[in-house]
């Protein structure tokens, strides 16, 4: 008898297991066809696997503002006044349907590439759709961000659960079937704090929460990006730069090629030219933009809360204040320096917080570990050749999300969000 | 020995480089950026050197443009994009399309113009081409043949045929309503809009000189067809990254 419970156990077990794996997808049944994540990431999916999505023309859509913090538009400096509201776009169906928030990555806008092409996707499979600006970025910074010194994660994600409420309520005859979540990147870390949040405050009650690409730590994360820009690149000196390299790159592609003609299949034909980019340079370019992210972040934040790092205390600023030095200065702070400058102070000051490592572990997926382990409703869709990952990260969400992630062996970061595989995966698990 | 310890080294590159081929962690993490090459600590400054040189636009009128930029964002804002919105709103989009060719068709008398002055043939040839089999086939140019044909629309203007034969950049400009510019790009403008009026293609400069209608449908096209959207970097500085693309991809296109 105890050695049929032991078997059972054991079945049981192996049952569990079984339940519990993560689903990898094998590299030849996925068929992605760029395997070096660097081109992934920039180039993303070529034009002819991608889902089909609706034209802009048959989109109900129109853009919205959302005024959360009054005071703001006494607070701020002349040269803010685009950003005194927060602007998010809205895309309705006719009639009552599902709404799908969307929050975006580091830095980025509401209506930004991934943002905008997401929205199509949802859209067209008869979703409501609200894209959102991460926490990251110039405008919500400005506009609804009550420490304008993101970071912290169950900070931002709060603010964003402010905005989304009030989103909502601008909106009382937008008849809606239920409330589903998703962020690519960064916003797919705050879109799994949000779900958190939600469980107790209940405004929506999210049906289900799809994470794509998100960082598992986000010190991790951030070094990787920040360690981007720092890659030895062939062809640099003296009198060349890196911008210089890239454009006389292109000035030459073009010139062979006869005519100037920048779209989407570009950049594939131009990977397969002479000139093509070597993955250190690609690493570059993907880092540089990260660290125009940064410097934003690095102004905006310390201009709002009148630190002084950047901008003197009282400095004058008009709308026609030159921000050039300022800007040189931002470049000059990576994540690294805004954490260590702005945001561990802040942190410390108003949440009495601790170490950089409690800080990291408060901010990262680790914080929320036994809520993602518990909560069906959330999955994750990763890769496993993504730029913002580190060693023992995938270990993490195999552990937490069991077969509730699915690892696609290529895509770099987000590049495959795009690819039919992907887009269908996604409808399956929102329809579901 | 000598011998002996090369094929040593060259079997230890071999295997280091075997090494950094293809580590895959037991969870399945592939580590993108393990084989990357990086800068010793101390030589790691190239993207500030690099962003802090693309910061050196000429732009000895930097308030007064920054001021006229903040107007162009609200007239954009509070006017012309509720306009264009409703201009597509009540116009098919077949009518849309019809109008945008008509005014491409005309644009292409400058490009044939600036083509010849830069001694491009086969661009003046394609310009040409296009001219003629738009405005008989396509009746006026409402409808684009040339395009279906295999003949692109490429578009020279005399700020790029100036910017051929040497001609600087000069001081960065923010033109009210027309966006950024340089000096030298602002007299190509006003060249090329001589031209226009001079060569009077279809009769259209001389109807808008009777009928303010046509410069303002004009407008609005050009507008509805123009991607770029204030706010859309997202970013407090703006101001320097449009300046800086504008200053480059000028330089591209005088270069092709």
């Amino acid at each position: 008898m105890p050695s049929l419970a032991r078997l059972a156990a054991l079945f049981g077990g192996l049952v569990f297991c079984a339940s519990a794996m993560a689903v990898d997808v094998d590299a030849e049944s996925y068929g992605y066809p760029l395997a070096n994540p660097f081109e992934a990431t920039i180039a993303t999916t070529p034009p002819e696997l991608r889902p089909e999505l609706p034209a802009d023309g048959d989109i109900r859509q129109h853009d919205y503002s959302v005024r959360l913090r009054p005071d703001r538009e006494f607070e701020l400096l002349d040269n803010f006044w685009p950003v005194t509201k927060l602007r998010y776009r809205l895309a309705e169906q006719k009639g009552r349907a599902p709404l799908i928030f969307i929050i975006a990555g580091t830095g980025a806008h509401y209506a930004s590439g991934t943002n905008e092409y997401l929205k199509k996707l949802f859209y067209g499979a008869g979703f409501h759709v609200v894209q959102l600006s991460s926490p990251t970025s110039y405008d919500f910074m400005a506009a609804a961000s009550r420490s304008a010194t993101p970071g912290y994660s169950p900070e931002d994600a709060d603010d964003l659960y402010r905005a989304m409420q009030a989103v909502r309520a601008q909106h009382p005859r937008l008849e809606v079937s239920e409330f589903l979540l998703t962020g690519y990147s960064l916003g797919a870390l705050h879109a799994a704090f949000v779900s958190q949040i939600d469980e107790t405050r209940r405004a929506f009650d999210f049906k289900r929460v799809l994470l794509l690409n998100p960082p598992v730590n986000l010190y991790t994360s951030i070094s990787n990006l920040d360690k981007l820009v720092q890659t030895k690149v062939q062809g640099i000196d003296n009198s060349t730069n890196f911008y210089d390299l890239v454009l006389g790159k292109l000035t030459r592609y073009f010139n062979d090629k006869g005519y100037l003609d920048i779209n989407e299949a570009m950049l594939y034909d131009f990977q397969q030219s002479t000139e093509r980019l070597s993955d250190e340079q690609m690493a570059m370019l993907i880092g540089t933009s990260f660290r125009f992210s940064s410097a934003d972040i690095v102004f905006t934040s310390d201009l709002l809360n009148r630190r002084g790092l950047i901008t003197p205390r009282d400095y004058r600023i008009t709308e026609s204040t030159s921000l050039t030095p300022f800007f040189q200065m931002a470049l000059r702070c990576d994540f690294d320096c805004y954490i260590a400058e702005q945001l561990m102070p802040m942190w410390r000051a108003r949440y009495d917080g601790g170490s950089l490592n409690q800080l990291i572990e408060k901010s990262s997926l680790y914080a929320l570990e036994d809520y993602l382990k518990s909560s069906d409703k959330i999955a994750v869709m990763h890769n496993a050749d993504d730029l913002i990952l580190g060693q023992g990260d995938i270990g993490f969400l195999r552990r937490t999300f069991g077969d509730r992630l699915t690892l696609y062996p290529h895509g770099g970061h987000c590049g495959n969000l795009n690819y039919r595989v992907n887009s269908d995966a996604m409808l399956e698990f929102f329809r579901g | 020995m000598v011998k002996h310890s090369t094929l040593i080294i060259a079997m230890l590159l071999a295997s280091g480089q075997a090494l950094a081929e293809n580590q895959v962690d037991p969870d399945g993490f592939t580590n993108p950026l393990q084989n990357l090459h990086f800068n010793p600590g101390l030589d790691q400054q190239e993207f500030e050197r690099a962003s802090s040189d693309a910061l050196q636009v000429y732009d000895p009128l930097e308030s007064w443009n920054r001021r006229v930029y903040h107007f162009n964002y609200r007239f954009d804002q509070w006017v012309f994009l509720p306009v264009v919105d409703s201009y597509r709103y009540i116009t098919p989009n077949l009518v849309q399309t019809g109008v945008h060719n008509f005014f491409n068709n005309l644009g292409e008398i400058p490009t044939l113009a600036n083509s010849v002055l830069q001694l491009k043939g086969k661009r003046a040839a394609n310009s040409t081409a296009r001219l003629l089999f738009n405005t008989i086939l396509g009746v006026g140019g409402i409808w684009d043949p040339a395009t279906k044909m295999g003949l692109p629309r490429l578009s020279e203007d005399f700020g790029q045929t100036l910017g051929y034969y040497g001609v600087p950049a000069g001081p960065y400009l923010m033109l009210p309503l027309l966006g950024p510019s340089n000096l030298r790009d602002t007299g190509g403008l006003v060249a090329d809009y001589s031209l226009q009026n001079a060569v009077n293609y279809l009769d259209v400069a001389d109807a808008s000189r009777s009928n303010p209608g046509i410069p303002v449908l004009q407008a609005i096209d050009t507008r509805a067809n123009t991607g770029f959207r204030y706010g859309q970097l997202n970013s407090p500085f703006e101001y320097e990254k449009l300046r800086y693309f504008y200053h480059e991809s000028r330089k591209l296109k005088i270069a092709d």
